[in-house]
C-alpha cells in the first residue's frame, strides 16, 4: 500500500486543514499545563499556559494594565505597516529603474551587492544617533530588512517580461507612462506580490528585534523587552505567541487575501 | 484602383555581423492580404518588425502611407505567434486595450470590441482570463485586440504557428470570412505553403539568408478558398518548387558553415 493519501472530498480536507493544527498545537499546550500544574517542570521558567493566557487576557482588558496590548501590537503594526509600506513602493521603483535603464543598474546593483549582506539590525546604533528612540528608528529598519526581497523579485519580474508585451502596447500608442501603469506594474505584479511577501517575514522578524533596542514605550519587542527586566516570565511568553500569530496572519491571511485576488485569479504564479 | 500602402525600398538589416536582409523591395498595395513565406531563419519575421518598427533598419527605407516607418504606431497592428496576451486582463480587458490607451470612453470600447468578440467567435468567453484559453483561443483574442483598435495595416507574425494541425486548419477556415469583413491591408509571415496560397492575394518569397525577395506571386482565386481545389493544389506547388530550391540552398550553406 503506498503512504500517500489523496484527498477524496471536502471531510479530509477539513481535517488535514484545522483538526491536524489543532492537535499538533494542542496536544503539546495540554501535556505542558500538566507538567507545570503537576510541578514536574520549573514553575518560573515555564509557567503553564493557562498563565500565559491569563496575563494577555488581563492585559487587554481592564485591570491596572488597561489595555496597554491594543498599544502594544497597535505601535508594532503601524510601524511594520508603514515600513513595509515604504519598502513596497521605494523597493519597486528601485527595482523598475535597475531592471529598465543602464544608469539605474549602474547606480543599485554596486550598492545592492553591498548591502545586501549586512545584518539589519547592525543599522540600529546609527539610526539611534541619527533619529532618536523614535518610531522612525524601527520604522527604517522595517524598511530596510523588507526592501532587498522587493527589489531583487521586482528585478526578475522584468527580466520574465516578454519584450512583445512592450511592443504590442507601444502599437497601440501608448505612453510611457501608459506602458508604467498598464504593462509594466500589473506585469510585475506577481513577483512584486512575492517580494512583499517574502520581504515581511524579514520585516516583522527584524522589527521585533528593533523594539528590544529602539523603542522608548510600546511594541511587541519592547513589551518582551521590558518584561525581562522584571522576570516576567507570562509576558514574555506571552508576548510570543502574539508574535507568531500575528506574523501568520501577515504572512498568509493578508498576503493570502492579495494572491487570491490578483495571481491565483489570473493564473499566474510564481515559480519559487 | 488602390494606392499603395507599404513601400520597402533596398531594405537591409543587419545585427551586428549578421546580414539578415539585403536588398528587399516590395510595394503592398491597400487591402491586399500579402503572405511573406520562406525558409526558417531567413529574416522574414524581421522584415515584418521593420514595418511595424520595432526593430530600426541599418539601410534602405520603409514607408506606411509614404511616411517613412520611425517606430512602432496605432496605424499598424501586430499577431504574434506566441499570442502575447495580458494576463491580468480578461478577454474583453484584453480586445479593449488599444481603445483604452486611446482612451476611447469605456462603454464605445466595449461596444467596439463586442463586435469583432462576437466575429471571432470568442462570445460567451467576455469576462474569463488568458490562463483559462485554449491555444486556439488565446490567438483569436490577439486578432481580435488587433482589429479592434482599428489599424489600417495588420500585421500576422506566424499567427497560426503555435497551433496545433487540427485547431489551425479551423482557424484557416474560420477566420477567411473575418479578413474579408476587416477589409484591411494584412501582411502575414509564415512558413506554411497552405496557409499563404489559402489565405493571401499575393505571396513574396523570400530567398536564403541574407535574403531578398526572389519570388512575387499573385493567387488569383476568389475568396474563400478550400485547401481541397485544384487551382489552390497548384499555386502551392509552384510556391513549393521556388522555396524547395531556396530551402536546398540555405540547407546547404548551413552545412558548409558547420564544416
Amino acid at each position: 500500500m503506498s503512504a500517500i493519501s489523496l484527498p477524496k472530498d471536502g471531510a479530509v480536507d477539513t481535517f488535514d486543514r484545522f483538526i491536524v493544527p489543532l492537535i499538533s498545537i494542542g496536544l503539546p499546550l495540554v501535556l505542558w499545563e500538566m507538567l507545570a500544574r503537576s510541578g514536574a517542570i520549573n514553575n518560573f521558567l515555564f509557567p503553564a499556559p493557562s498563565e500565559i493566557f491569563g496575563t494577555l487576557w488581563a492585559k487587554t482588558g481592564t485591570d491596572i494594565d488597561a489595555g496597554v496590548m491594543y498599544s502594544h501590537v497597535y505601535y508594532s503594526m503601524f510601524r511594520l505597516l508603514a515600513g513595509l509600506g515604504l519598502a513596497t513602493v521605494l523597493g519597486t521603483l528601485i527595482g523598475i529603474l535597475i531592471g529598465l535603464t543602464k544608469w539605474g543598474r549602474f547606480i543599485f546593483k554596486p550598492l545592492l551587492s553591498l548591502f545586501m549582506p549586512v545584518p539589519t539590525l547592525a543599522w540600529t546604533p546609527i539610526l539611534l544617533l541619527l533619529m532618536g528612540v523614535d518610531n522612525k528608528t524601527t520604522i527604517f529598519i522595517v524598511f530596510i530588512a523588507a526592501s532587498f526581497e522587493v527589489i531583487l523579485n521586482v528585478i526578475a519580474g522584468i527580466e520574465n517580461m516578454n519584450v512583445k508585451v512592450f511592443w504590442v502596447a507601444r502599437s497601440m500608442g501608448a505612453s510611457r507612462l501608459q506602458i508604467f501603469f498598464k504593462v509594466i506594474i500589473p506585469g510585475i505584479l506577481p513577483y512584486l506580490i512575492t517580494g512583499v511577501k517574502l520581504g515581511s517575514g524579514y520585516a516583522w522578524r527584524a522589527l521585533i528585534a528593533a523594539e528590544m533596542l529602539a523603542a522608548s514605550s510600546y511594541g511587541l519587542g519592547f513589551m518582551i523587552y521590558e518584561a525581562s527586566e522584571f522576570m516576567d516570565m507570562t509576558t514574555i511568553y506571552g508576548g510570543l505567541i502574539t508574535i507568531a500569530l500575528l506574523g501568520y496572519i501577515i504572512e498568509n491571511v493578508l498576503m493570502g487575501a492579495l494572491e487570491k485576488r490578483t495571481v491565483a485569479k489570473w493564473g499566474v504564479q510564481v515559480e519559487r | 484602383m488602390s494606392v499603395d500602402k507599404i513601400v520597402a525600398q533596398n531594405v537591409s538589416m543587419r545585427f551586428g555581423d549578421v546580414l539578415a536582409i539585403r536588398d528587399a523591395t516590395c510595394t503592398i498595395r491597400e487591402r491586399e492580404f500579402v503572405a511573406i513565406i520562406g525558409p526558417s531563419g531567413c529574416g522574414k519575421s524581421t522584415f515584418l518588425y521593420l514595418i511595424a518598427g520595432f526593430e530600426e533598419i541599418t539601410g534602405g527605407t520603409i514607408k506606411v502611407n509614404d511616411k517613412p516607418v520611425t517606430g512602432p504606431g496605432p496605424d499598424r497592428g501586430i499577431v504574434f505567434q506566441e499570442f502575447v496576451l495580458f494576463p491580468w486582463r480578461t478577454v474583453m480587458e484584453n480586445v479593449t486595450l488599444g481603445l483604452d490607451i486611446q482612451k476611447v470612453p469605456a462603454e464605445e470600447a466595449r461596444r467596439r470590441a463586442q463586435k469583432w468578440i462576437t466575429l471571432a467567435g470568442l462570445g460567451g468567453f467576455e469576462d474569463a482570463y488568458p490562463s483559462t484559453l485554449s491555444g486556439g483561443m488565446k490567438q483569436r483574442v490577439a486578432i481580435a485586440r488587433a482589429l479592434t483598435y482599428d489599424p489600417e495595416v495588420i500585421l500576422l507574425d506566424e499567427p497560426f504557428g503555435a497551433l496545433d494541425v487540427q485547431t489551425k486548419n479551423y482557424m484557416i477556415r474560420d477566420l477567411q470570412s473575418l479578413w474579408t469583413e476587416a477589409n484591411k491591408t494584412i501582411v502575414m509571415v509564415t512558413h506554411s505553403v497552405s496557409e499563404a496560397v489559402l489565405l493571401a492575394d499575393r505571396v513574396l518569397i523570400f530567398g536564403a539568408r541574407p535574403s531578398s525577395i526572389i519570388a512575387d506571386i499573385h493567387i488569383d482565386l476568389p475568396h474563400p478558398r478550400s485547401a481541397e481545389d485544384t487551382s489552390v493544389k497548384a499555386y502551392e506547388q509552384e510556391v513549393t518548387r521556388i522555396l524547395s530550391a531556396e530551402v536546398d540552398k540555405s540547407m546547404s550553406m548551413e552545412r558548409r558553415a558547420a564544416a
